[in-house]
C-alpha cells in the first residue's frame, strides 16, 4: 500500500499531571490514503489536537506507532516539516508586523522554493484566494477572513503532501467560510493534497470531507463516510408535506416501515422515517396515494445530532 | 545549522524590519536602553566617590569592568532576550512554539533569529562608550593585544550569558510544560494567566548572569587591559582561558536547550 500517507497504529498519549496520569489518546488506529479529505471530530478534550500534534511531530507518543509520508514525525520532524503544511486556526504563522508579501517571500526561502516556481505558484494562489490587494498590508491589519486566506496560501505555498487544519473556519463570516471551503476543495481535487481537518463546524465536514473520524475520550468511536455514519447510527430524515385538507389525518399504513407522523400544524405534517427502512420516494408515493398534497420537502438528518449521539455512547439500532 | 544561515539571517532581518516599522518606538527603546547604562555607571561612580578607591582600584578602572559587562550583556541580549523564562513560557502558552516545531529549521535558530531585539543595541553601544571613557580616564595605552583582550572579554562574557540563558530556557520548558499539561486537562486548553514556578530564584540568577561572567570573562582580561597585577597566584594567561570556558557554557546551554525540547516534545519523560 504505497499510497498510504498517514498510518496510525495503537497510538497512545499519556500526560502526567499533579493529579495523576491522564490518557489523552488511548489507542487509536487509522490509515489515510493520498488524496483523502478527512474530517477529524470530537468533543473538547477528546484528544483531537493531541493526535494532530503527534502526527505533526510536536508530541512524542507514549505508545503505538505513527508515520506520516513514511517518516516518524517526532524523529524526523524537520524532514516531515518540508512535506506538510499546518494551519492552527487561532494562531498565525505569518509575520505579524510585516506586509503580507514578505511572509510569502520568507516562506519561499524557508522551504527552499525556487524563485520562479514560487512566483508562479503565488500568482495562482493570489488569484484563487483574492489576495492581490492585500499583499502590501501588514498582517496585523488583515481581517480574520483575509488572514485565514493568507494563512492557507502560506501553508500550501511549498506544495505540501499533507495539510493539517485546525478550525480553519472558526469565527469567519459566511462569505469567508465559502471562500476557504472552495479553496480547500479545489486544492484537494486538483493537487491531490491529503487534508486532515479538525473542526467543530459540522458544516465543514459535510461540505468537504469524504471521510469522518470521530474520537471521544481518546478512543476512535467512528471511522467512515458520512453515509455510513447515518447508516450506523440510524439517523432519521424528515418528510414535510403540506396537505390540501388541513383537517385530514395521516395514518401510517402497513408499508410505512416505521415512519411516524411526529407533528401536525395547519396544512403541514412532519413525518420521521429511517433512511435504511424506507426511501423518501416510496414514502412520498404512499402519502400521495391517499392525500392531495400541495407541497413537500425532505429534511436531511442533522449530522450534529448524530455526532452528539455518538458522544453520548448510543449505539446504532 | 550552517546551511540554514541564509534563512536565519533573513528571519533576523525580518524581525528587525518589523520593529523598524515603528521607528519612534524603536528609537525610544534603544535610547532608553542606553540611558539605563549611563544611569547605572553614574550610580557606580557616585558610590565609589565616597571611597576614592576599592582595593586599589580607581573608579575609572571599576567602571571599565561594568562597561565591558554592559557591552557583553547587550550583545548577548540582542539575540538571547527571547530566551528569558517568561518569554519562553509565553511562546509555549500561546502555542507559538508548537508552530516553531512544524518549521523545517532548528527551533533554536528560529527563536533566536525571529526575536532579535534591537533595543539591546543601545545597551551594547552605551557599554562600549563606557569602556572607551573608562580606559581614557584610567590612562590605558591601547595596544593590539589589549584591544584583543577587551574584545575577547566581551565576546566570552556574552557567550557565557547566552549559555546561561539557554540553560534557563531549557528548564523553563520543563516547568511550563508541567503546568501547561495540567491546564490543558483542567481547563480544556485555555491558557491560564498565572506564571510557572520559577525554578531559579533572582539571587541565583544574579550570581550566574553577573558574578560568574564578570569574574571569569571580564575581571581577568580587564587586568590585562589595565596592565595591572592580579591577586597573587592569578597568572596573566588565565585571561585566554575564558574562551574555552565560554565555549563550555555555550555547549552546556545547547545541551540544556535540547533536553528542554526533548522534554517538551515528550521524549524526556
Amino acid at each position: 500500500m504505497s499510497n498510504v500517507v498517514i498510518e496510525v497504529e495503537g497510538l497512545r498519549k499519556r500526560f502526567r499531571t499533579r493529579r495523576g496520569t491522564v490518557e489523552a489518546v488511548a489507542g487509536i488506529d487509522f490509515a489515510v490514503r493520498a488524496g483523502e479529505f478527512v474530517g477529524y471530530a470530537g468533543p473538547n478534550g477528546a484528544g483531537k489536537s493531541t493526535t494532530v500534534k503527534m502526527m505533526s511531530g510536536i508530541l512524542l507518543p507514549t505508545g503505538g506507532r505513527v508515520e506520516v509520508c513514511g517518516l516518524v514525525p517526532w524523529r524526523e520532524r524537520r524532514r516531515l516539516a518540508r512535506r506538510m503544511g499546518v494551519v492552527f486556526g487561532q494562531r498565525t504563522q505569518l509575520w505579524w508586523d510585516l506586509p503580507l508579501e514578505e511572509s510569502f517571500e520568507l516562506v519561499g526561502h524557508l522551504y527552499r522554493i525556487p524563485a520562479a516556481e514560487r512566483a508562479r505558484r503565488l500568482a495562482r494562489l493570489e488569484e484563487v484566494l483574492a489576495l492581490g490587494p492585500l499583499l502590501g498590508v501588514p498582517v496585523r491589519s488583515l481581517s480574520l477572513g483575509q488572514r485565514m486566506r493568507a494563512e492557507l496560501a502560506a501553508a500550501v505555498l511549498p506544495s505540501p503532501e499533507v495539510l493539517f487544519l485546525d478550525e480553519p473556519t472558526i469565527g469567519l463570516d459566511v462569505e469567508a467560510k465559502v471562500a476557504v471551503r472552495d479553496f480547500l476543495r479545489e486544492l484537494n481535487a486538483e493537487e491531490g493534497t491529503t487534508v486532515i481537518l479538525t473542526t467543530h463546524d459540522l458544516d465543514d465536514i459535510t461540505r468537504l470531507c469524504n471521510r469522518l473520524i470521530v474520537i471521544d475520550h481518546g478512543r476512535l468511536v467512528f471511522d467512515g463516510t458520512i453515509d455510513q455514519l447515518h447508516a450506523a447510527y440510524g439517523s432519521t430524515r424528515m418528510l414535510l408535506v403540506d396537505l390540501a385538507d388541513p383537517a385530514a389525518t395521516l395514518v401510517p399504513g402497513p408499508g410505512w416501515a416505521g415512519a411516524q407522523v411526529v407533528r401536525a400544524e395547519g396544512h403541514r405534517r412532519w413525518i420521521r422515517f429511517a433512511r435504511d427502512q424506507i426511501s423518501a420516494a416510496d414514502l412520498v408515493a404512499l402519502v400521495l396515494a391517499e392525500h392531495q398534497v400541495l407541497d413537500l420537502s425532505i429534511m436531511e438528518p442533522d449530522i450534529e445530532d448524530v455526532i452528539r449521539r455518538i458522544y453520548r455512547g448510543e449505539r446504532g439500532r | 545549522m550552517a546551511e540554514h544561515l541564509g534563512v536565519y539571517l533573513r528571519l533576523a532581518a525580518a524581525s528587525v524590519r518589523a520593529t523598524a516599522r515603528r521607528p519612534a518606538y524603536l528609537a525610544a527603546r534603544t535610547v532608553s536602553a542606553g540611558l539605563i547604562v549611563a544611569i547605572e555607571v553614574a550610580g557606580v561612580l557616585l558610590m565609589l566617590d565616597r571611597f576614592g578607591s576599592i582595593g586599589g582600584w580607581r573608579p575609572a578602572e571599576v567602571v571599565l569592568l561594568f562597561g565591558l559587562a554592559f557591552t557583553a550583556q547587550g550583545l548577548a541580549l540582542v539575540f538571547g532576550d527571547t530566551l528569558e523564562a517568561d518569554k519562553v513560557s509565553q511562546l509555549v502558552r500561546r502555542g507559538t512554539f508548537d508552530q516553531v516545531l512544524t518549521r523545517p529549521t532548528s527551533p533554536l535558530g528560529w527563536v533566536v533569529a525571529s526575536y532579535v531585539d534591537t533595543r539591546f543595541v543601545g545597551r551594547m553601544l552605551a557599554g562600549a562608550a563606557t569602556v572607551v571613557w573608562a580606559t581614557d580616564r584610567a590612562g590605558v595605552a591601547w595596544t593590539p593585544g589589549r584591544a584583543l583582550l577587551a574584545a575577547l572579554a566581551v565576546a566570552c562574557a556574552a557567550a557565557i550569558i547566552f549559555g546561561v540563558l539557554l540553560v534557563a530556557a531549557g528548564f523553563t520548558f520543563v516547568t511550563v510544560q508541567a503546568s501547561e499539561a495540567a491546564n490543558v486537562l483542567l481547563y480544556g486548553g485555555q491558557y491560564l494567566a498565572s506564571y510557572p514556578m520559577q525554578i531559579y530564584g533572582s539571587a541565583l540568577r544574579f550570581v550566574f548572569v553577573w558574578v560568574v561572567p564578570l569574574g571569569l570573562a571580564i575581571y581577568v582580561p580587564a587586568l590585562g587591559v589595565l596592565g595591572r597585577q592580579g591577586p597573587p597566584g592569578l597568572p596573566g594567561w588565565l585571561a585566554w582561558l575564558s574562551a574555552p570556558v565560554a565555549a563550555a557554557f555555550l555547549a552546556l546551554g545547547g545541551l540544556a536547550w535540547r533536553a528542554g525540547i526533548r522534554h517538551y516534545v515528550g521524549t524526556g519523560s
